[in-house]
């Protein structure tokens, strides 16, 4: 069956051929008009800039301090992974887990996964571990709160803002940093031109 | 509108959900991915219905009990989700309150309503057309996730304020329950399959 360079619409299982698709093109449904595919130009070299440069930068919001909060002489000052720990110390370890997960540990998982994916795919050579690792991306980047988080900070700042002085730390600024690249990174990998190019790689 | 390509059903082809190929549903799995292949997503409806009646059941005390509490020179003072915007706008902060009240209340609201809507109608003659409703779903999947900021600023409120005994702010159990609406909401978005909206439309034809 001639099934090749076709897709199927993820929204409305509508059939499109996007084997004419050209470098820098996103094909969307003729039915329902649902984003299917785009061609990113040199999407892996791109991804691995991204994912570097957010790698480094979720290192240092976990290294310096994110906020401090001063009022009447007395000082209190917290880093990134005190945030979900307060919540744990006063007993909603379910609330401190999934915040943790949210914006710490699923977004370094995939920044991981992404160099193990980017590496291999930019130097076109096929890697055994190529299938497992994008599966557990698509699988799993719904699930990264970091641009919400940054709202979070800001929205926290006003509400506080007459209680006392906030500073907002250098971890705070590589956080958001971090939150660009990681978001540029995910909206940079096309979920079919990605399995495309690795089954590509499996049968040559 | 008339449709001259055919469905990957039609064709008696399932779209696998992680890597989009192409493949026969007798096959079980995904012969690129090796995920489990479905010509539509199993039990969409049951599903979905059961979390969206689930995410109605925690946002009660989402909204009853406090999301937070302040303890400041001995007394303590809890604020609801939607105590917090009437303070903020007291304070002043009308665009703040207003992002609270667009993420923390109209949102969450907005996504029981239009999911509701949607399995209602997929099986029913719907004033909305296919296309509309599919952007509806489209639009409820992408602002989900956005209605974590409350607990965001609950967790970030609760690490940053504690001044000796001076003041203090602790977590109130509404946390844990809007926390909960929130993901079994995005579970129920994503259990949903949109491509029923069309399935419904396409029979209609075939009988015409």
């Amino acid at each position: 069956m001639a099934i090749n360079g076709e897709i199927a619409c993820h929204s409305c299982d509508q059939l499109a051929s996007v084997a004419s698709l050209k470098a820098g093109e996103s094909a969307y449904c003729p039915r329902c008009g649902h984003f299917l595919t785009r061609i990113v130009p040199d999407t892996y070299g791109r991804i691995l800039s991204y994912t570097i440069a957010g790698i480094i930068l979720l290192i240092m919001a976990n290294s310096y301090t994110f906020l401090s909060f001063s009022s009447t002489g007395l000082e209190s000052v917290i880093t990134l992974r005190q945030t979900p720990g307060a919540v744990w110390e006063y007993g909603m370890p379910a609330v401190a887990i999934m915040v943790a997960a949210f914006i710490i540990i699923i977004p370094a998982f995939i920044l991981v996964l992404l160099l193990l994916l980017c590496i291999p795919l930019h130097a076109g050579q096929y890697q055994p571990w190529l299938i497992p690792v994008a599966k557990m991306i698509f699988l799993t980047q719904n699930w990264s709160m970091v641009e919400v988080f940054i709202i979070g900070v800001i929205v926290s700042l006003v509400k506080i803002a007459d209680m006392a002085t906030v500073e907002l730390g250098i971890s705070f600024w590589a956080y958001a940093g971090f939150s660009i690249c990681f978001t540029l990174a995910i909206s940079s990998l096309d979920r079919y031109q990605c399995w495309e190019q690795i089954e590509a790689l499996q049968t040559s | 509108m008339k449709t001259s390509a055919p469905t990957a059903a039609s064709q008696n082809l399932a779209a696998c959900h992680i890597c989009t190929k192409l493949a026969e549903p007798e096959l079980h799995h995904c012969p690129r991915c090796g995920a489990t292949l479905h010509l539509r997503k199993s039990n969409s409806l049951q599903r979905t219905l059961a979390l969206l009646l689930t995410a109605c059941i925690l946002y009660i005390p989402a909204n009853l009990y406090p999301i937070m509490i302040t303890d400041q020179l001995g007394t303590s003072e809890g604020s609801t989700i939607l105590g917090g915007v009437i303070i903020l706008l007291h304070h002043g902060a009308a665009p703040v309150a207003l992002v609270i009240f667009i993420f923390s209340v109209m949102v969450p609201l907005g996504k029981l309503m239009t999911m509701f809507y949607l399995l209602w109608t997929v099986k029913r003659h719907s004033p909305v057309s296919a296309r509309q409703r599919t952007t509806m779903y489209q639009i409820t999947e992408f602002v989900g996730k956005w209605s974590m900021v409350d607990v965001f600023v609950v967790a970030i409120l609760v690490a940053l304020v504690h001044l000796g005994g001076l003041l203090a702010i602790r977590p109130g159990i509404a946390a844990l329950c809007f926390a909960g609406v929130v993901i079994v909401t995005m579970v129920a978005a994503e259990s949903f399959d949109p491509r029923l909206i069309w399935d419904e439309m396409e029979e209609k034809n075939s009988d015409e």
